[in-house]
């Protein structure tokens, strides 16, 4: 295990090993941000010298792929997810998520930025809290935020028709209702693969239809 | 599974030098541990970048062990000395002591945080469960059992309790919603958790009190239980009441599936409880608690959507009576608003 001590199985997943052979230099610690995937990370070689210095986004672990692999698997609801998308905690597409979110309600007459970020939070918390008791593995709190954070994505979808029609007629029951079960369905795939929690994935996907359910109320009302 | 969240700082010392712990093989602290480990690159301390909380104490952590042990020969000796030396040796002393043990008061306040954390792993038995059990319990809970002569079995699990309380949350959000019921002191979301939540947790230990002192075999976690699962029937009869405004059909509604559920928690209260006065305390109680719960959460989010309905749709009420007369066909709001005009242009 790369990380000295650091009992954190589900942080384990993914880290290159070419990196610790790259330590020599030291004999101190070296920090690796736990979610580091790109080569990047390995910092300690980039020294004080302008021309070594990576790119502003490789610095930043944004990585424009991984968000858009990421972003597809939300969107195709059959799509079988890979365990391991979720190793690397990224939460830049989650904040652009929430942000336009925000800005899709924005233009229907809303400003409710700030119920947007507290209900994330609460709710993120809240899954965090369960899912590390219903799982055998735990889960840290990065990762719960990053999957539901992408998650959003539909819900975006139902807002920016929310601007031009009314959500409060049946067919806005109906759309919103399939809106919220595409969002919970997709958190609680991407959390039975990564977790490893066969057989509950309704179990997993009703507190997420819980939580979505609030985002719409705010979308509808 | 056991050690899993065992935390590297919340082992009492001396973990340092022993290395990491049961998962073994550790390529990084064999470097620590071998060369010179008092030795720390400062430079690689403010590389905070994807740092977490825990990579900070755990650096802090490591080099405090480190401290000690390369410290650890030499300390007494320089003890002595820094008596000897005065003030100047006094102060240098006095400093790392301060710095020493205002970190040691950091790391109990972080274990003692993290303690509270790993509480949590009691709560993990009650939420082992599969759909198959959720949906079997959902539907036992609206039938009353018969047998009432030996204790019936009370499933101690907090999943289904707690998704339907917070089911029950969203039903009222739903319900204050479409009302466009205001709150003055506070906020809608609050107050539907607050409500909910504090019959379900206040209610259980109120009844866990009653039954303690009437002497019923029951234990928290399932009245908690029982008393979530018992919530099933709120939740269905505030979905259909809250978006069908009719009065009869919400009284229908609170008798049968209020009552049913209300019958199936008595049933399984009363096989548990011996003795007739202490049964008739805890099912009256219960029973009255169970349902004006029921028609307090009914009468009190939806009123404003009552009024409009009485005034809109009464059947009962008189029709207006109308006089004939003659009038032009230009309609009366054309004729009132330039009147108004009129009248302030006077």
């Amino acid at each position: 295990r790369p990380y000295g001590g650091y009992e954190y199985p589900q942080q384990g997943g993914f880290v290159p090993p070419d990196m610790m052979q790259q330590q020599q230099p030291y004999t101190g610690q070296i920090y690796q941000p736990t979610q580091g995937y790109t080569p990047a990370s390995a910092q300690s070689f980039y020294g004080s010298n302008f021309e070594d210095e990576p790119p502003l986004l490789e610095e930043l672990g944004i990585n424009f792929d991984h968000i858009w692999q990421k972003t597809l698997t939300v969107l195709h609801p059959l799509k079988v997810a890979d365990g391991n998308i979720m190793n690397e905690t990224d939460l830049a597409g989650p904040m652009v998520f929430c942000l336009a979110f925000g800005a899709t309600l924005l233009l229907a007459g809303k400003i409710q930025f700030g119920y947007v970020y507290g209900i994330s939070a609460i709710g993120c918390l809240g899954m965090f809290c369960l899912l590390n008791l219903m799982s055998m593995t735990g889960v840290s709190f990065g990762c719960v935020a990053s999957v539901l954070g992408y998650c959003l994505l539909p819900m975006i979808l139902l807002s920016s028709f929310a601007i031009l029609f009314s959500l409060q007629g049946v067919m806005g029951i109906v759309l919103t209702a399939g809106i919220i079960g595409w969002c919970s369905f997709s958190a609680s795939k991407i959390f039975i693969s990564a977790l490893a929690m066969e057989g509950q994935q309704l179990l997993v996907a009703y507190p997420c239809a819980l939580l979505y359910g609030v985002f719409a109320l705010i979308s509808i009302f | 599974a056991a050690s899993r969240t065992t935390y590297r700082w919340g082992r009492a010392g001396g973990g340092g030098a022993a290395g990491p712990g049961p998962a073994g093989a550790d390529t990084v602290s064999a470097p620590a541990q071998g060369g010179g480990s008092a030795v720390i690159d400062m430079e690689n301390m403010d590389d905070t970048s994807g740092s977490s909380f825990e990579d900070m104490g755990e650096m802090h952590q490591r080099m405090k062990e480190e401290e000690e042990e390369a410290e650890g020969e030499a300390g007494a000796g320089e003890e002595e000395d820094g008596e000897f030396l005065g003030m100047k040796g006094l102060r240098g002393q006095l400093g790392r002591q301060v710095a020493d043990q205002m970190w040691q008061v950091g790391k109990r306040q972080a274990s003692r945080a993290f303690s509270l954390y790993a509480n949590i792993d009691i709560l993990r038995p009650y939420f082992d469960v599969e759909p198959v059990q959720v949906r079997a319990r959902l539907l036992e809970s609206m039938i009353p059992v018969k047998m009432i002569n030996f204790p019936q079995k009370i499933a101690g699990e907090l999943y289904g309790p707690l998704m339907l309380v917070f089911t029950l949350v969203a039903i009222l959000l739903h319900g204050m919603k479409t009302s466009d019921t205001i709150i003055r002191e506070g906020t809608l979301m609050g107050t539907a958790i607050g409500t909910c939540f504090g019959y379900w947790l206040g209610v259980s230990s109120f009844m866990y009190f009653l039954a303690y002192l009437c002497n019923a075999q029951i234990t928290m976690v399932q009245m908690l239980s029982l008393l979530g699962y018992g919530l099933f029937g709120h939740c269905i009869t505030l979905l259909v009441t809250y978006n069908i405004h009719f009065h009869s059909l919400f009284y229908i509604f609170w008798l049968v599936v209020g009552g049913l559920s209300t019958l199936r928690m008595v049933a399984v209260l009363v096989s548990r409880t011996v003795g007739h006065t202490q049964r008739l305390i805890l099912c009256g109680t219960l029973a009255a608690l169970h349902m004006l719960f029921l028609l307090y959460l009914h009468f009190a989010y939806h009123k404003v959507v009552e009024g409009i309905l009485d005034t809109l749709e009464g059947p009962n009420m008189p029709p207006f009576q109308r006089v004939a007369r003659d009038i032009p066909v230009v309609s009366n709001a054309v004729l009132n608003t330039t009147a108004k005009a009129i009248a302030l242009t006077l």
